[in-house]
Order: structure tokens, then sequence, then C-alpha cells
């Protein structure tokens, strides 16, 4: 009888401490002010005395921006709460317009029956490009789109027949909801199919773990998540970089945008406001995108 | 050739034994060749001192001590739910033969078929169906995602109640009546520490799956960054959840290490589950076992 | 106090003793036990009844429309004008990838089963069986995560074709998931033998070997077709070693090293939130499959055990 009184006590006490925990890290605001006393920039200011929490999901390009955002924020002001999920853009759009989150970011613009549907209003904040991406021990550094048509296809399916290594090559794609996917198959494929034996990977980082990890993979992944790991191919001698996406030089471009259901609350227009302002901006370059506000 | 048979399943049996061994123990120090170094307050807290962390003064970022404590709300709030019904269940299925019975029993043994991305899927369409009738401002939370994991377990303790009530002795059955005690104080008194047992091995089963369960909480609400779950509506993060993402999408070698310190972690904390089982039923089993 | 005729458990025989109830001024506890214990039973009811009403809401608009076994066949091609959004692809992956961990498993587990059942010295057999415990306590998430990072580069360069994310890695993982399962299955079977059939073929003169393939297997039958079929449910429902290991093709494999997409995979996959779209639907589609498919062999199983008679090494057989 002991040890089932024991055990009883033992899962109340636990359960009662869970609660507890999950209960004091919520609405209670911090008694000492504005976190670690670092000084609260002007850019910041705009949230005191604003409260509440922000759901954010969709595209994974935007995720490097908004866990940064999301950290500043909360760290000076944590009772306001930021949760960041994934997902890709077509999630994105589908959370938003039906209310689960309060923002929903896409990698490519948001359709007209799409604003039209769920009443949605969309704010630019970044310019990205598209990079095909290949392992960094692969000879190949340049592909033309009739190339990159043919081997999304399948129809070409050694490295050899394009100008590399005698390797089969491995393609790696996106899920159906990624906006990174439709602007690659809009502008560089022109529509074109993709193999169905294609690998799918959920998200920029996870297709760029995979091309990381196999010397015969090409993938594609926005410019910002492109580094050392992994190596941007040149699209008919435009090289990959930001500068080229946003004179028009490079093709495959997109913006980064963050849509509302509406027009959004106060709490979720100051975060619009401060990833659209000078602090935002160096955390959009720090992630290795171009800032901009124009639709 | 009768003779090879035998000595081929002798040599088979041996490797495979030997073979299952050495895989277990080669996830072990995988893991800890790839992790053991990242362990430490670092991997939990990141750089926030731990007794502001733990107490909720500073919020922790890069670190995994929100998934930890998203991984204890949810263990804790599941077993305290489908503990006590499932214990609740499993004695009304043991004591009582009605006509409900077998129905009752067939629907628990449906309840257990369910895969736990299905269960997912069902707290998903949930909230869905919600937000279009009662509850418009319903959302995918951590109560969700504790009512779900509850469901998903709550087999377990209905199980093993069940069978270990109904494995009691005549004579155990006896004893209360024959001391004049009534069916509630005989089950309370006598049925049910006798049957401990099976019920703790019940109790620990369903503690440990909903722990480690992916798929159902994948569905309902878990994200990769929250923080400590700011209360139960709202989204929250888990260790299990974590280490998949960052398998998936680590963006430094830093983030991947993190996953192997947060498979330890997560590892450590299944094993530890298990000890404690062990020494419990042990204990039980030296105090109940039937006396010659 | 009087003893009521003996009640009938609910499998149709008598219970072991008369039902005896004890005065009446204890009635009120008695009754207010049953009431609770009836009531979260009926919780635990209403909430299974929960889950199969949302399966049968979202599957009966395809059942009606007859869109339903047409899905199994179709290929998952949202974005071709119009989409398309079958579940063929996902249903031969899931069976596919099953079939194949079962195959590798179930030896695996006789195999151990005998290693601790007299091949091995006692110890021996005690630490094989305390593993096999511990693995069962060992969250889905660690084997994938094992897998993603040491299995899958070891397959891609051993099988020098495809990604290593392939039907062959997640086929290895799935196994060495279910064995703990299907192991404890027969272990448990085994067991419940009791130690008569073994010591008598042992005073016989047989081997460890003999005794295991004449009798104890024979006997245990039942228990080896539970492991299977049950193994067999945990590998299809399994929803994170496909997810990461599998490569996520939504295709029809054509070799082991293809990549591949369960049923569960494709549900964690796809998130649609508008529950009227064609695309929900066939995520729940997916979903009731699924689950008609493990209740249907859990069932199954559950009908053909018999309870254990431990007999000894008649002439009887298996």
């Amino acid at each position: 009888m002991t040890s089932i009184r024991f055990v009883a006590m033992a899962l109340v006490l636990g359960a009662c401490t869970g609660l507890l925990l999950a209960g004091c890290s919520g609405g209670s605001p911090q008694k000492t002010g504005k976190g670690d006393g670092a000084a609260v920039s002007a850019e910041l200011q705009r949230f005191d005395g604003l409260q509440g929490k922000i759901d954010i999901a969709g595209g994974t390009a935007h995720i490097p921006v908004m866990e940064e955002a999301a950290k500043r924020i909360q760290t000076a002001f944590p009772e306001i709460r930021i949760t960041v999920a994934g997902g890709g853009s077509g999630v994105g759009v589908e959370k938003v317009g039906q209310g689960l989150v309060q923002i929903g970011n896409t990698g490519r613009p948001l359709t007209q029956k799409e604003k039209d549907a769920h009443g949605l209003v969309t704010f630019p904040f970044a310019i990205d490009g598209v990079a095909v991406v290949v392992h960094p021990s692969n000879p190949v550094a340049d592909l033309t789109p009739a190339a990159a048509r043919d081997i999304c296809a399948g129809e070409i399916s050694n490295w050899k027949d394009a100008g590399g290594d005698d390797r089969p090559i491995n393609l790696y794609t996106r899920d159906e909801a990624s906006g990174t996917r439709e602007v690659f198959w809009e502008k560089l494929l022109a529509k074109g199919p993709i193999a169905e034996k294609a690998n799918v990977v959920a998200s920029n980082g996870a297709m760029k773990v995979a091309v990381t990890g196999d010397r015969g993979a090409i993938g594609y992944i926005g410019i910002g998540h492109v580094d050392d790991a992994v190596k941007a191919l040149k699209v008919d001698g435009v090289e990959a970089s930001q500068a080229n996406a946003s004179s028009g030089k490079y093709p495959v471009v997109r913006k980064l945008y963050m849509n509302t259901k509406g027009k959004p609350s106060p709490l979720v227009q100051a975060f619009i406001d401060y990833i659209r302002g000078p602090e935002g901006a160096k955390l959009i370059e720090k992630a290795g995108y171009i800032p901009t506000q124009d639709e | 050739m009768r003779k090879a048979a035998d000595r081929l399943l002798t040599v088979f049996a041996w490797t495979c034994g030997l073979g299952i061994v050495a895989v277990a123990a080669g996830i072990v120090v995988f893991l800890c060749l790839r992790g053991a170094h990242t362990l430490g307050p670092r991997l939990l807290f990141d750089d926030v001192p731990w007794w502001q962390a733990v107490s909720g003064q500073r919020p922790v970022f890069g670190g995994l001590w929100p998934a930890v404590v998203g991984t204890l709300c949810l263990t804790l709030g599941a077993a305290a739910v489908a503990i006590p019904l499932g214990v609740a269940a499993g004695v009304y299925l043991a004591e009582y033969g009605g006509r409900w019975t077998r129905s009752f029993s067939a629907l628990v043994d449906l309840l257990a078929a369910v895969p736990s991305v299905v269960m997912g899927l069902f707290g998903f369409g949930l909230i869905l169906f919600l937000r279009k009738t009662l509850l418009p401002e319903a959302n995918t939370c951590l109560l969700l995602s504790i009512f779900c994991l509850a469901l998903l377990v709550l087999p377990y303790p209905i199980r093993t109640t069940e069978t270990a009530l109904r494995a009691l002795s005549p004579e155990m059955r006896l004893l209360g009546p024959s001391l004049g005690l009534s069916q509630w104080q005989s089950l309370w008194r006598i049925h049910l520490p006798a049957a401990s047992r099976g019920i703790l091995s019940g109790v620990i089963l369903a503690v440990g799956r909903a722990a480690e369960d992916t798929a159902v909480i994948l569905l309902t609400g878990v994200v990769a960054n929250a923080g400590v779950p700011g209360g139960l509506t709202a989204h929250f993060e888990a260790l299990p959840f974590t280490i998949y993402y960052l398998a998936a999408e680590h963006r430094t070698g830093d983030e991947l290490d993190r996953a192997f310190g947060a498979a330890i972690v997560l590892l450590a904390l299944t094993a530890a589950l298990f000890v404690l089982a062990t020494w419990i039923e042990r204990g039980l089993h030296r105090r109940w076992r039937p006396q010659p | 106090m009087k003893p009521e005729a003996p009640a009938r458990e609910s499998n149709g025989r008598a219970a072991s003793f008369p039902r005896l109830r004890v005065g009446l001024q204890t009635d009120r506890s008695d009754a207010w036990m049953r009431r609770a214990t009836l009531a979260a039973t009926v919780v635990a009811a209403a909430g299974v009844l929960l889950i199969l009403a949302f399966l049968a809401a979202a599957v009966t608009p395809l059942l009606v429309s007859g869109e339903f076994f047409p899905l199994l066949g179709k290929p998952w091609r949202p974005f071709d004008e119009p989409g398309r959004y079958g579940i063929g692809p996902m249903v031969a992956g899931s069976l596919l990838l099953a079939a194949l961990a079962m195959l590798l498993a179930f030896p695996a587990s006789v195999g151990i089963c005998c290693f601790a059942h007299g091949v091995a010295p006692r110890p021996l057999a005690r630490v094989a069986l305390a593993v096999v415990h511990w693995m069962t306590a060992v969250p889905t998430v660690i084997y994938g995560f094992v897998a993603v990072f040491l299995l899958v580069p070891l397959v891609r360069g051993a099988l020098a074709a495809g990604t290593g994310f392939s039907v062959l890695s997640a086929a290895l993982t799935l196994a060495v998931l279910i064995v703990p399962t299907v192991t404890l299955l027969i272990h448990v079977r085994l067991e419940q033998l009791g130690p008569d059939a073994a010591l008598t073929c042992r005073a016989l003169g047989m081997s460890p070997a003999q005794t295991l393939r004449h009798v104890l297997l024979v006997q245990a039958r039942p228990g080896l077709v539970a492991g299977a079929v049950l193994g067999f449910c945990r590998a299809v429902g399994d929803t994170l070693v496909a997810l990461m290991v599998a490569g996520n093709a939504a295709q029809l494999p054509t070799s082991p090293a293809g990549s591949v997409r369960t049923l569960a995979a494709h549900i964690a996959l796809v998130v649609a939130t508008d529950w009227q779209s064609p695309a929900f639907r066939s995520i729940a589609a997916a979903a009731a499959l699924l689950f008609v498919l493990t209740a249907v062999l859990t069932a199954a199983v559950r009908r053909l055990q018999r309870p254990p008679t431990p007999r000894g090494c008649h002439a009887q057989g298996g």
C-alpha cells in the first residue's frame, strides 16, 4: 500500500510541478523590467506597453530572420511571446487564412485568389534569389536553364553528361507547400516536370543538409542559405548572389513576404514595422537577404 | 542433415543474440561519441545561468531547456489524465460483468490500434471543426496535445489494470468480504495493492509512450521555437521534435551537436524511467509474491 | 448475506467464485465506486467513438461519391491541372516497407528467443533479454536519428546508387525498431509454456536446439503469429522512421535504393487546413486506411490467441 501511495503522491506532485512550470512561465510579466537590463533600442521601444502572443508559420527561408527578431523582442519584453514554425509558403497561407497563426510567411507573392478567399494583406520585406546548389566537391560550376530542365526531368541522370564526374545525379526537391520550389519551377524550369523519383525534403535547411551530405546531389535553396557547405551554380554565367538577384541579372528571384489576415493587430503591426525598420534591415542582411519595402 | 539444421539454428541464435546486444551498444556508443562533448549546462540553458532559466526569469534561446519543460508538461499532463481514467476504467471492466463489458473492451482494443499519426490528425481535425462551430478561437496547443496523448496511452493502464485484477486469486477476492469490508474497501485496500505490479507496468508504459511520441505532437501544436510553454493554450517545444527538427534542418555544426546532445538527454530520460520501473516492480514483487 | 448464482464472466465462462455483497450500510460507497468507474469507462469509450466519428465524417463524402477506392490507385500530383490527390504510391510504400521490415525482423526475433531460451548460458540470456526490454523503451526518434547519421551514409556508399534515403535504409531501421516488440511477444509466450516441456526434452537427451525446433517453437506458434502480425502493425503505423529515412518521394518504389513515402509520413508531411479541400480528404482517406488495416490485423490476432496449455512432449504435435 505504501508503494502505491508513494507513486500516487509522486505523480500528483509531478503533475502540480509541471502545471506550475507551465503557468509561471506564462503570463506573469517579469518584475525586474527589461530582461537583462540591456538598453532597449529605439526600434524595440515600439513594443513598450504591448503584450500578447504572435504565432508565425510558413516559409522556411524566413526562419532565421524571424527567430532572431523574436529573440530580441522577447529578451527585452518577456510578456510578449513569439513562436516560430516552418512548413513552407503554402502552409503559411493556409494557416494565416484560417486564423491559426497571426503571421503567415511566404516566399512567393500571394495569388489574387488567396487574397480574396481569406482577405490577406501582404508585407514584403526582403529580396532573395533561389540558387541551384550541389555538393562542394562537384566540379560543375555553371548550368544553363535547358540543362537544369533536363536534369530535373530526369533525362540527364549522370553528372558526366552535364560536365562533371561519372556519378549518378541525385535529385532533391521541396514539398508541395514550398514557395522556393514554386519560384524555382516557374522561373528556372519554365514549369517543366520534376522527376517523381526526386527525394522530398521539407525546408531550405533540410535541403542544405541533404545536399551537403551527398556528393551527387543537386537541389535548390534560397541564396540567403548558401554558405561554404554547399556550392551555388552559376546560371548562364551569372553568379547566384543577392546583388545579381536584386539587379535582375540573376533570373530566379523572389521576395519574402509576411502576410496577415486583414489589418494586423497593434502587436503584430509593431512586429512587421520592426522587421521592415532599420534594425530589422540589419537582421535581414545578417541572414543573407536584401531588405526591401516595395511590393 | 538434422544435425546440420540444429547447428544452423544454434549459430543463428548466437548471431542474433549477440547481434542485438551489439546494435544496442552501437546506438549508445555512436550517440555518446558524437554528443558527449556537448553535455553540460550550456546544452540546456545556452548562456543563461541555470537558476534564472529554471525560475523563468530569463528566457532561454538556443538551449534545450524549453524542450525539456515542454516534454515534462506533456508527459505529466497526459499521465495525470490517462492514468486515473485508465485505472478506473480497468477496475470497472474487471470488477463488474455487465452486458456492456464486451463492447467496452472491444472499443479499448480499437483505441489501442489507432496509429499515433491518425491520433494527431484527429486532434488537428478536432480543432478545425471546433473553429467552425463552438470555439472560433480554438488553436493547436499544449492542451490539445495533452488530450490526444492521453487518448493514445489510455489503453495501457486500462488493459494492465484489468488483467492484473482478473488475475487475482479467489482467496484474495474472498479476503475482503470475509473481513466485512465493502466492495469499495476491498478494492482500495486489498485488490489494487495486490494488483499494483501490473497496474504500475501500465502506468510506466503510458508515461514512456507519452514522453517519446512525436507524431501526435507534430500535428497538434509543437513548433521549433517557442520558449517554455506559456500556458495550456500556447504552442510549445518538445525534445523528440527538437531532435527531429535539428536532424533534418540544422543550419550550423553547433545545431547538429545540440541534436546529438538532445538525443542523449532523451535517451537518458527514458532509460531513467525504465530503471525506475524495474526497481519499483522488483520491490512490489518482493512484497506481493504469492506465499507458499 | 446471500451468495448470488455464479456470475458469468464476459467471455461466457463462470466466475470462479460467487460474488458476495456485504451489508447495506456500505452500499453508498459501492454505488459511488460503480458510478465513478463506469463514468471513466464511458469517457474512454466516448474518446474512441469520437475518433471513429471523425474518420467516418472525413471519409464519407469520398465513399459516397465513389472516389475512395480509385484514390488508392491514383498518384499524388497536386499541381497537375486538375490536381490529383491519390494515395496509391503511399499505400504501396507502407506495405512494402512493413513487409520488408518484418522479413528482416521476424527471423531475428526468433533467433533472439532461441538464444534466450536454451541456446545460450543463463547469464548471457538474461543480458540479451534485458537489452531487448530496454530497447522497447528507446524512443522511435532516436532510431531514426541514428539511422540518418550512421546508416544512410553507409547505404549510400554500399549501394553506390541513390541517396541513401531509401527503401533499404528505412526497412533496416524499422526492423531494428520492431525486433524488441516481436521478441518480447514470442518470449512471453514461451515463458507461459512453463519449464516442463523444456525440462522433459533435456531429460530425454535433446539439445537446446532440438528442444526449440521440435517442441518449444511449435507450441509457441500462436505467439509467433501474434508477434509477426503485431510487428507488422507496428511497422505500418510508424511515422518517424519513414519520415526521416525513406526519402519521401511520392512514387512507386522500383529498387531498394529508391525513395519511398509511407501513408503515415504522408499524413505528417501534408498539412491541409481546409477540411473540405481534396487534399484534406485525401489525407483523411490515408488515415482511415491505416486505421482499418491496424484494427483488422489486431482484431485477427486477438481472435487467434488461445490460452496456452502447457503440454509435455506428447506425440500431439503443434
